[in-house]
């Protein structure tokens, strides 16, 4: 049975959490409240999703390596920046299996996922343009026609908006059908390699250094790290490690890294049981020396003390 | 599928319920008929010495439906490919051996014409100066005659209203009557064939039988006589061998045949899912070809692309569906979504400019002018 829903969330934890599939570690580099809403439509091979997030934000995407996906900003103002790549109105990315990138925005951002399995992808392209498609060992960027990335982005619209707006007709199964045929119709024109289609591979280099960054930050998740320890796990100097991060991140690997731990230190207030831990334990462990200035840019960052984020939010029934 | 085997039952119907009639009258017998479709008048004759009456059927259509189911010899389904009002003319004429038929359309069609297993029809303009009807993806121009294959079915197409005209044997007796007259069999063929007689013959093809057309409408009565009905139906018979005979074969173009299978398993396809929605993923996976090769063999077999062809297929099984539900208990929007049409606005639309008429409209029509819901492909009742 195919399920298909929308969700607004305002807490990036929660929002990280619900992204089934994909998994996204989104960091939010934009003040304010943070909101964002999820829609999701899974038709009978094709699954849908669009996702909008109000905050600028840095969102790492990996990708299961079962899954063949397409993904397209649909929102250009400000530009999105996918793997230190500005994209355009139009094009289309295409991921390999398994595929790991960051996702760039300084404002608000919109964006579309659909993933398929790679059989089907062979099968769809061969039985209409009588070539068998994979993914690429690599994400590539393709500038379809117009006409052709345009109906893509118009099908794709029109889920998210039927799953908005009325669900009772998306969930019959003939509509869900015709949806779905027109989207592989419509894919397939995108993904097939024709005249007026062009490409563009992502830097290879940049993807394999913030892939090993990444991997690196998350190693040291629970504890003070510094800059010189990640150059070294990472195996490229810290030259080359600000050069990527400022084409890929649009930032210097320290302020990420500092976005990266303050976002860590929320979610384990969040989680953290006011009796036992105190702020300064856990701004001590995530390596804030100093609480006094953890609490400020802490504020900064999410318009609230660490001592009220680790309160609980609401207390429980009988008591109030 | 369904269709052939309703169309046969209704022309054993119409024959069993005639011959009776007929014995009994001795003499002559006229009846008249008022049909759905229009008026239909069947003129039987009899004079009881060896010559078999001549059945008369003329009909006028608005229903685009009942038109192709009336139509002999053949299983026609399709739809008109323009916007308009659709208005037919069907005459038929059947003699012995011989059937005949002409029609007229009013607008351009595209139609999927499966031949009957038993009989053999040859078909051409109904005049010389007659816009070119594409026949199997190739141009049937005036001067030219196609031999149909018996059991074989290819896309027909006309751009303009048409006006066209049919005989058909069953496939013994164009065996006997060709070996007799010019003193060789002329088969039917595998597949169907193009023959461009000698000016001679194929002028005398059509004058006679547009001489059978007019006697048969007029009231002259001539019809009613034995030797004029015998000397009719053998010159026609006559006509027509000769064309075949002297006919020099039109070859079709390099991949025809190819093209020929690729629409076949095309029509198969949509044959196969007569009341639901297709879409050309699925219909390129189905027929085994690419998008490419289906655009390819679509326009020159339907004078359109398959996507369109099955955008229009699907308006018109949700017009169908429309005119068939009951206003009390459906709703146009639970009627079209099981089409597959989301976009109910654009949809109403489209359907409009296609239909003249609005969604709702034609789903109250279906309880206004019909007090039962009524199946638009059900027979029309002329007899």
């Amino acid at each position: 049975m195919p399920g298909n829903g929308t969700h607004a969330f305002t807490e990036p934890g929660d929002y990280e959490a619900s992204l089934c599939g994909a998994k996204i570690d989104l960091v939010v580099t934009g003040r304010g409240r943070f909101k964002a809403v999820l829609t999701w439509a899974e038709l009978r091979q094709l699954h849908l999703l669009c996702s909008q997030e109000d905050l600028a934000s840095i969102a790492y995407v990996e990708l299961p390596a079962h899954l063949a996906y397409v993904a397209f900003p649909t929102r250009f103002d400000p530009p999105p920046i996918w793997g230190g790549v500005k994209l355009r109105p139009g094009d289309i990315v295409f991921h390999s299996c398994g595929e790991l990138m960051h996702h760039c925005s300084t404002g608000l951002s919109q964006k579309g996922f659909m993933s398929f399995t790679p059989e089907r992808l062979a099968i769809w392209s061969y039985a209409l343009a009588e070539e068998e498609l994979v993914p690429p060992p690599s994400a590539r960027i393709i500038r379809p026609s117009v006409p052709a990335s345009a109906r893509l982005l118009y099908l794709h619209a029109e889920a998210s908006r039927l799953v908005e707006e009325s669900p009772g007709i998306i969930a019959h199964p003939e509509v869900t059908r015709a949806l779905e045929q027109e989207l592989i119709h419509a894919l397939i024109h995108c993904l097939a390699p024709d005249e007026d289609h062009a490409y563009k591979a992502f830097g290879r280099r940049n993807a394999t250094v913030m892939a090993r960054f990444e991997e690196a930050l998350a190693a040291y998740a629970d504890r003070s790290v510094h800059l010189p320890e990640l150059c070294m796990e990472v195996g490229v100097s810290a030259r080359t490690l600000r050069a990527c991060c400022a084409e890929v991140l649009g930032m210097s690997p320290y302020r990420y890294l500092r976005l990266r731990q303050l976002k860590l230190a929320r979610t384990a207030l969040r989680n953290a049981d006011p009796a036992a831990v105190s702020v300064e334990d856990i701004a001590r462990r995530l390596g804030f020396g100093d609480p006094r200035r953890f609490t400020v840019m802490y504020r900064a960052a999410f318009g609230e003390t660490p001592a009220a984020t680790l309160r609980p939010q609401q207390s429980p029934g009988p008591l109030k | 599928m369904l269709a052939t085997q309703r169309r046969r039952f209704h022309v054993r119907a119409t024959r069993s319920r005639m011959l009776p009639l007929t014995c009994h009258q001795n003499k002559f017998f006229v009846g008249f008929y008022f049909g759905l479709g229009g008026l239909a008048g069947t003129l039987f004759t009899w004079d009881g010495v060896g010559v078999k009456p001549v059945r008369i059927a003329s009909h006028h259509f608005s229903d685009p439906y009942q038109y192709e189911f009336t139509v002999r010899a053949a299983n026609v389904r399709g739809f008109a490919s323009d916007r308009g009002e659709f208005g037919a003319d069907l005459l038929q004429i059947d003699f012995d051996r011989l059937w005949l038929q002409a029609g007229r359309e009013s607008l351009p069609r595209s139609a999927h014409v499966t031949i009957s297993p038993d009989r053999v029809p040859i078909f051409f303009l109904a005049e010389l100066d007659e816009p070119a009807i594409q026949t199997g993806g190739i141009d049937l121009t005036s001067g030219v005659i196609a031999l149909l294959s018996p059991g074989s079915s290819h896309f027909q197409r006309t751009k303009t209203p048409a006006r066209w005209a049919s005989m058909s044997l069953s496939p013994g007796a164009l065996a006997a009557t060709s070996s007799a007259i010019v003193g060789s069999e002329i088969k039917a063929t595998e597949i169907t064939k193009l023959f461009r007689p000698t000016d001679s013959a194929m002028t005398r093809l059509i004058t006679l039988h547009r001489e059978a057309r007019r006697v048969a409408k007029g009231t002259s009565g001539m019809l009613r006589r034995p030797e004029i009905i015998r000397a009719l139906e053998s010159s026609l018979i006559h006509a027509m061998v000769s064309c075949l005979e002297t006919g020099l074969s039109v070859e079709p173009k390099v991949g025809y045949r190819r093209q020929i299978a690729v629409m076949n398993r095309f029509e198969e396809v949509i044959e196969n899912n007569p009341d639901r929605s297709l879409y050309l993923a699925e219909v390129c996976e189905s027929v085994g070809a690419s998008e490419k090769t289906l655009r390819r063999c679509c326009q020159e077999h339907l004078g359109m692309g398959p996507l369109r062809y099955l955008w229009l297929r699907r308006m018109h099984l949700a017009r169908r569906a429309l005119l068939r539900a009951d206003p009390a208990t459906a709703t146009v929007t639970s009627v079209v979504t099981a089409q597959g049409f989301w976009e109910l606005g654009r949809f109403s639309v489209a359907y409009r400019s296609l239909f003249g008429e609005t969604p709702s409209e034609s789903l109250r029509h279906s309880a206004d002018e019909r007090p039962a819901p009524r199946d638009p492909l059900a027979l029309p009742e002329f007899a």
